[in-house]
């Protein structure tokens, strides 16, 4: 449900005038397209951590720029960017 | 770790006193979503087939079994994932009931790097000194949180500015829809200040506005729509938002 009210924020915004981007995990793919959101992107993160880990500073970052990139490029409503990056790397202890 | 931010309610049903040996895997699975075994990040079980939610359990086994020899555990995390992702699969006939033929887009009026970015996000992260007390309920538990879902659906959402300069220690969080360790752990898992404040210093963008946003995302979508979201469209432009990043949790 969270992410539907994210949605009806992102639409309505954008409509007053603010161009908007929202960060969503991959498990609502589906709510970002069936709400036509403005611009999406698409981490490969569990719920809770759309952001990625506590603590992993350049995951954060990574996805934040994904998103202003995103705020650029896109040229039509129902942009879409999907980030392949797993929630952790194999065998790295990144976190809190 | 303090009890209750697992999800697990107050005055639940010991597992002991359980009489498991009647137990289905139909209620057992089920049992994780605002039940007796309440983990919100394994809500989704319920949406899982018995069938399906007994496999998850299988190949989740299978890797901790294996783990105990490669020691290495993000399988385990891939794994969460990829049922999560399962278990939130709309069904292909299910029908929606928020969905939009097209929608609007605003262009950029200026170079990013001219920008102010806000961020809004459905957290439920709010300042200490300005709890939103929902239900006039002043340092609210997750666990009373989790508890009354069912009212903060049904009530308008408030939102709660939170001054951008905020120390982590000032801030709080509190959502009775999704596990909310990682997000207390370290806001900027769904409050992204920080990589917003070093892109700016970078130059990447303009600024990051002087108050960010976050609200229970769990709410009336109507009474969102009507009530609440015109006032803060009021909000971001009186604080002159150039772009919004927004993170559902």
């Amino acid at each position: 449900m969270c992410h539907v009210s994210v949605g009806h924020v992102a639409r309505g915004v954008e409509a007053a005038g603010i161009p908007t981007v929202s960060v969503f995990v991959r498990a609502f793919r589906h709510v970002a397209q069936q709400m036509a959101l403005p611009r999406t992107v698409i981490t490969r993160h569990p719920m809770g951590r759309p952001l990625g880990a506590p603590g992993d500073a350049a995951t954060h970052r990574r996805v934040v720029t994904a998103a202003l990139d995103l705020v650029e490029a896109a040229t039509a409503p129902g942009a879409l960017s999907e980030l392949e990056a797993p929630y952790r790397t194999r065998g790295a202890a990144t976190g809190s | 770790m303090a009890s209750g931010y697992r999800g697990s309610r107050r005055g639940q049903t010991p597992l002991a006193s359980i009489a498991m040996t009647d137990e289905s895997l139909e209620d057992f699975k089920n049992s994780f979503s605002y039940g007796t075994r309440t983990d919100l990040s394994f809500k989704f079980l319920k949406k899982l087939s018995a069938a399906d939610a007994g496999e998850f359990l299988r190949q989740l086994l299978e890797e901790v079994g294996a783990s105990l020899d490669h020691g290495d555990i993000t399988r385990l995390h891939d794994l969460v994932y990829e049922w999560q992702v399962r278990g939130y699969m709309p069904a292909r006939d299910a029908p929606t009931q928020w969905s939009y033929e097209d929608g609007p887009l605003t262009n950029l009026g200026k170079p990013l790097a001219d920008c102010t970015v806000g961020l809004l996000t459905s957290s439920g992260h709010f300042h200490a000194a300005d709890d939103p007390a929902p239900f006039g309920v002043v340092g609210m538990t997750q666990a009373e949180a989790i508890e009354r879902i069912g009212e903060f659906l049904r009530e308008p959402p408030e939102l709660s500015v939170i001054p951008s300069d905020t120390a982590a220690r000032e801030l709080r969080v509190r959502h009775g829809g999704y596990d909310i360790r990682g997000a207390e752990a370290d806001f900027n898992v769904a409050l992204p200040r920080d990589a917003l404040t070093a892109l700016a210093k970078a130059g990447r963008i303009g600024g990051v506005a002087d108050e960010m946003y976050s609200f229970v995302g769990a709410t009336s979508q109507g009474r969102l729509r009507r009530d609440a979201l015109p006032g803060w469209i009021e909000r971001l432009q009186q604080n002159a938002i150039d772009v919004l990043l927004l993170v559902p949790v």
